[in-house]
């Protein structure tokens, strides 16, 4: 390691500013690498030497790829990924498109749209358990507004239980989790727009493009990269979310709504089985792992952080 | 009047009501358009309002009250503290609350701390491997939380460490830390280097240089980083819900999750501590709000 930017300048003598350079550097990066050590690095070296054992914690028995050959083989995990991926992918496309359109909205600057932007910011903040708290009540069966409202307009002929029954905790989930997460493509989205040069509306105009040529030729090129970047981010957190999910159903009824990050908490805290719990963590860390070079190749961080 | 009617035709060439069947007038089209927004903004506003309304309203009125009749009584007719004093009264909701507040203060601080030291020093100093120090603090900053609680989990149990406070401090750190770390790595970069060297020049120690100009140049920089670990870790129930497992060192997530089960606490109640969890987060909302916006423009936060 070297410092890149030496100056001899100054009353001090070129050692002690060494020293005091070197220092300061230790002082930057030595927490930075024992925190990562301490919390990520060992923890998961640990764990991914965990999944190589039966019963880690009592009585290890080393079983090679077994564990990881059990938790993929068994009945549960097709059932778990494919919800994953549903619950993923209807999460992302339509807070996206929740927020694509709320944001378009704002930007045409109507009235009132500055108090629109701090409602926003409301669901994003609520503590998830708070969201799933304040769902529960409005989708409830007896007492639930939405419920009430959908009975009376004669939309449905009694109340349904959406959190517990077969065809609706999915539904209900995923609009309980597009209520919290739309605003985060909202803000994103919104300040791209918002950075767009308007002489290049200007100038679009006077060349006598229609709107929807102006969207397609100057809105979307800027918002190209941000939808991307949401579609990745987004979709990965959601395809690792447990705190909606568990809180919601915990995973039922049935395994309506297992995903993969339920089943690893119900294989390590119910089932106790830890080599096998990690096993399938690891599954989990490795899909994650092919998305990120995904991930790297649309978006890249190194270019961003030594530019 | 002409060249007014003239401008207004150029201006709705511009918005594209061009071609096409021309029913409608390019005017009232323009306010077609403009209804369908206003609707939409309405729409979505009413979706994002109302379950909070529905909670506020609920926390300060008595059970009797909401539901007298069949349905519930959404339109407020009292307003009373009896559901938070039966809160109090009946549950660890107190310190459940501070237990909630030493991790969360902890966790804001260890992680903002490690992300000033670290963002300054990954960005004024090179070395090899940066590029992949950038990866590799990404590809965290996209990790299941799940899946990082279960090694914590039997890191934390083989050192005796569950129902510690402070580990779930430093769980919580290594969920935010990621992505503060990213945060100030990027915001130190928009510090030019010059502000720094003519302190140099003048004289002053390269630490001196840290404290009295960078520092404050980078505190809207922190300020958004502290902000999302704390959102973080007042939000978090994954992670207490694995490292806590005794009822005195529940934070106020996995406390409060716990009454809906509990007989003698109905809805009145679960809306009131809703309220009280949902205050930190509002108080954020309300005076740092460009701060978190900030926050989001650098790359989104989770």
């Amino acid at each position: 390691m070297s410092t890149t930017r030496e100056r001899t300048g100054g009353a001090r003598s070129l050692t002690e500013r060494v020293d005091s350079t070197t220092l300061l550097l230790a002082v930057c990066l030595v927490p930075l690498a024992a925190f990562f050590l301490v919390v990520w690095v060992v923890p998961i070296l640990y764990a991914l030497g965990m999944s190589l054992f039966e019963a880690p914690v009592r009585n290890p028995q080393f079983v090679g790829f077994g564990n990881y050959v059990a938790v993929v083989t068994d009945d549960g995990f097709v059932n778990a990924f494919t919800n994953s991926i549903v619950y993923a992918v209807s999460t992302t496309v339509l807070s996206l498109l929740l927020g694509l359109g709320l944001a378009l909205a704002i930007n045409q600057r109507i009235r009132g749209g500055v108090a629109l932007r701090t409602l926003m910011i409301f669901p994003y903040l609520l503590p998830t358990l708070v969201v799933i708290f304040l769902w529960k009540f409005v989708l409830d069966p007896n007492i639930g507004i939405l419920n009430q409202y959908l009975v009376d307009w004669g939309l449905f002929e009694e109340p349904i239980a959406f959190f517990s029954t077969l065809t609706w905790a999915m539904p209900a989930v995923v609009i309980t989790s597009v209520w919290k997460f739309a605003s985060f493509a909202f803000f994103i989205l919104l300040a791209r727009l918002q950075s767009i040069d308007p002489d290049l509306y200007e100038r679009a105009r006077v060349e006598g493009a229609s709107s929807w040529q102006a969207f397609r030729d100057i809105t979307f090129p800027h918002l190209r990269g941000a939808i991307l970047i949401i579609l990745l981010v987004r979709g990965i957190w959601m395809f690792n979310k447990f705190d909606i999910i568990y809180l919601s159903t915990r995973g039922g009824p049935l395994d309506a709504t297992t995903t993969l990050p339920i089943r690893v908490f119900e294989i390590a805290f119910e089932q106790v089985a830890f080599g096998q719990a990690t096993a399938l963590a690891g599954v989990m860390f490795f899909f994650l792992a092919a998305v990120a070079v995904v991930y790297f190749t649309v978006f890249t961080p190194a270019e961003e952080v030594t530019g | 009047m002409a060249s007014d009617t003239e401008r207004a035709a150029t201006a709705d060439v511009a918005r594209g009501d061009v071609g096409g069947d021309h029913l409608l007038s390019h005017r009232t089209q323009r306010r077609l358009r403009r209804v369908f927004l206003y609707v939409v903004a309405l729409v979505v506003a009413t979706f994002v309002t109302i379950p909070v309304y529905v909670m506020v309203v609920i926390a300060f009125q008595s059970p009797a009250t909401t539901f007298a009749g069949g349905n519930v009584n959404l339109l407020p007719s009292e307003v009373t503290l009896r559901n938070f004093r039966v809160l109090f009264d009946t549950t660890l909701t107190a310190t459940y609350f501070r237990n909630s507040l030493l991790v969360t203060g902890g966790s804001t601080l260890l992680s903002t701390a490690i992300a000033v030291t670290a963002g300054y020093g990954l960005t004024r100093f090179d070395f090899r491997g940066k590029g992949i120090a950038a990866r590799a603090v990404l590809f965290t900053y996209m990790f299941s939380p799940i899946v990082l609680a279960i090694p914590l989990y039997v890191v934390f149990f083989s050192l005796g460490l569950l129902n510690n406070l402070f580990a779930l401090t430093l769980a919580l750190s290594a969920v935010s830390a990621p992505f503060t770390i990213w945060l100030m790595w990027q915001y130190f970069q928009t510090v030019p280097i010059a502000l720094e060297e003519s302190a140099w020049v003048r004289g002053a120690s390269r630490w001196r240089t840290v404290w009295d100009v960078v520092l404050p140049v980078a505190r809207p920089g922190y300020i958004s980083a502290a902000i999302f670990a704390f959102a973080v870790a007042w939000n978090d129930f994954t992670m207490a819900r694995v490292v806590l497992s005794q009822d005195e060192k529940y934070t106020i997530t996995v406390g409060a999750s716990l009454f809906l089960d509990r007989v003698s606490i109905g809805w009145a109640e679960t809306m009131a501590v809703s309220l009280l969890i949902s205050i930190p987060p509002f108080l954020i909302a309300l005076f740092l709000q460009n701060y978190l916006l900030q926050g989001f423009s650098v790359g989104g936060l989770e």
